[in-house]
């Protein structure tokens, strides 16, 4: 009798010291958090509250002013509209491309793992760099994108791709199409490799063709993997800041520009901080919808 | 199973190679355009090839730009924050796996959540505390910055590389003897080796192509990495002069293309949809 409680005792004091040892682990990870993470989260929604002089630093209470005027305002709506307007048309871009790429690169063709690196590359870039290639590739005057549409008589005219509008948006989602459907193309490619042979054989006695048998057989296998890609590159479609400030700097005038953009230029070029804290929460708000369901998602799939 | 026609076959091949050249192109035009005379780039229609072939600008980009510099910079800073962010989530995904004490649900859940979190919401508070801390302007600032991308991407990596290593082998070694800290040295570490060491080759490659955080916390040539720095030259030129900056494009990317060589393997193996981030 005396024996067991003993042990039992024993591995309390074990599990208790584990549970100590666990917490030691996890604490520069904690600390970490909440100095860089937590505290300025918190801390961006307490400037928000302020009307804050970058240049000074000095501030004073404005509660929510800051936000009534900025649901007053034209350039909040006009930044919302244009950040979706980029976000949608990025995202179907990166979709459609993505499994497009990622179907073509599952066959066997020659060569296949540097095709496949060629493809993935763009992803791994820095933005920098493929910003810089892509402005050389619009250059009006001696832009290669010009001259081959010219050459092959898509237009008569040298097109102005970054300097006027509708053109600004479409070359920034097609340039941020090209950067990011390598994400896609990894993810649906490691998918399509674990679809079992026998449901193509099945679905080919029935007597379907290759449209078909993609409808019937690897769409619905997909599914779930493109949920989780959809989400997630909502989300950092949507706070996109380098690519869209450095292809066009939100303009001509402000039809590209995106909320990441308005809180940057409230922040560093209005050097209005409240204002441009209120932007970042507003915008962080809209974003929470995306974040809570791809949470949800997550942690669901991980309990089953 | 019937076999695919070699006409099928041949159609196969050709869209793919189309396409995966189609997709290449931009890459193949900076190199291209690197290595061409700066008076060829302005002929009307341009020349596909260089019709003479010269390494003048990649010559110039390393004497007369601060190019060097920003590349040292950018060295020091993602080797540095790639360090901190490797050691503390090392510890801190063993933790989240294999412990259990109150709030570990609640921190695995918030770690996934941050790693979604927008920069710019955070760009404001960390710039006031960088000014108010006195260190704006320096290399640290940079890593503490880098950390709140870095530190939640690399947690949620290597928390699925520890999940996959099988629980019975700790086990044995601690009903061998050994100590939780022994089993975790001379077991876990070895067996997450090859996921810490992908971990950190990625978050390398995000600090190494940051751009928003060194545009807001640096400002002079001194500490400014290479994403900043090059996009100076590009704003500060009188002329632009696309050779130079197709060099520096160059490069810039070639640190990229020898970690990308080695994760080759990890990435066509098929990472899940979480494991890489944009």
């Amino acid at each position: 009798m005396s024996s067991t409680a003993v042990a039992t005792r024993n591995t309390d004091t074990l599990d208790r010291r584990y549970a100590i040892l666990g917490t030691v682990l996890i604490a520069p990870t904690v600390l970490i958090f909440c100095a860089v993470i937590l505290y300025p989260l918190v801390s961006a929604v307490y400037l928000s509250l302020f009307s804050i002089y970058t240049p000074t630093l000095e501030g004073s209470w404005v509660g929510l002013d800051n936000y009534a005027s900025l649901l007053a305002s034209g350039r909040f709506w006009n930044a919302l509209a244009n950040t979706l307007i980029w976000t949608v048309g990025t995202l179907v871009l990166q979709i459609v491309c993505g499994v497009a790429v990622a179907l073509l690169l599952n066959q066997s063709i020659v060569f296949r793992s540097l095709a496949r690196s060629l493809i993935l590359f763009p992803y791994f870039l820095s933005t920098v760099v493929a910003v810089l290639v892509w402005r050389w590739l619009f250059n009006d005057l001696y832009g290669i994108l010009n001259h081959l549409m010219l050459w092959a008589g898509i237009i008569d005219m040298p097109v102005n791709w970054l300097g006027a509008m509708p053109n600004a948006m479409i070359s920034i989602i097609v340039v941020g199409a090209w950067k990011y459907f390598p994400f896609v193309v990894i993810a649906v490619l490691a998918r399509l490799q674990t679809i079992p042979d026998p449901l193509y054989e099945a679905a080919r006695i029935d007597g379907a063709g290759p449209i078909a048998r993609f409808f019937d057989v690897t769409l619905p296998q997909l599914r779930e993997v493109l949920t989780v890609i959809i989400l997630l590159r909502a989300i950092w479609d949507f706070k996109e800041f380098d690519l869209i400030w450095l292809m066009t700097g939100g303009g001509p005038i402000n039809s590209t520009q995106t909320l990441p953009l308005v809180v940057y230029q409230e922040a560093f070029g209005l050097n209005q901080m409240g204002m441009a804290s209120a932007y970042a929460v507003t915008m962080m708000i809209v974003m929470l919808a995306f974040m809570l369901i791809y949470l949800r998602q997550t942690r669901q799939k991980e309990i089953t | 199973m019937q076999r695919p026609s070699f006409r099928a076959r041949l159609v196969v091949n050709v869209v793919t190679w189309v396409v995966v050249l189609a997709v290449a192109f931009p890459l193949i035009w900076m190199v291209l355009t690197s290595i061409k005379p700066q008076s060829e780039l302005f002929r009307i229609p341009p020349t596909f090839l260089p019709q003479s072939i010269t390494f003048e600008h990649y010559w110039r980009l390393l004497t007369e730009t601060p190019f060097l510099n920003y590349f040292r910079n950018s060295m020091v800073l993602s080797i540095s924050t790639t360090a901190v962010v490797i050691v503390v989530a090392t510890l801190g995904s063993y933790s989240l796996v294999r412990f259990r004490y109150r709030g570990r649900e609640a921190l695995a859940t918030l770690v996934l959540f941050t790693y979604l979190l927008p920069s710019v919401v955070l760009i404001i508070p960390l710039y006031l505390m960088m000014v108010g801390l006195g260190l704006s302007n320096t290399v640290f600032s940079l890593v503490i910055a880098y950390t709140t991308f870095a530190l939640p991407y690399a947690l949620w990596l290597l928390r699925s590389f520890m999940a996959g290593i099988p629980e019975d082998l700790e086990s044995a070694a601690l009903v061998d003897g050994a100590s939780r800290i022994g089993a975790f040295v001379d077991v876990i570490l070895p067996q997450a080796l090859p996921g810490i060491i992908s971990t950190a080759l990625f978050t390398f490659i995000l600090s190494w192509n940051e751009y928003l955080y060194a545009l807001v916390l640096v400002n002079s040539d001194s500490v400014r990495p290479l994403t900043t720095g090059v996009m100076n030259m590009l704003i500060t030129s009188f002329n632009i002069e696309w050779s130079l900056l197709m060099a520096a494009s160059v490069m810039m990317s070639v640190p990229l293309i020898i970690i990308f060589a080695f994760l080759q393997s990890f990435l066509t193996r098929g990472f899940g949809a979480g494991a890489v981030k944009g």
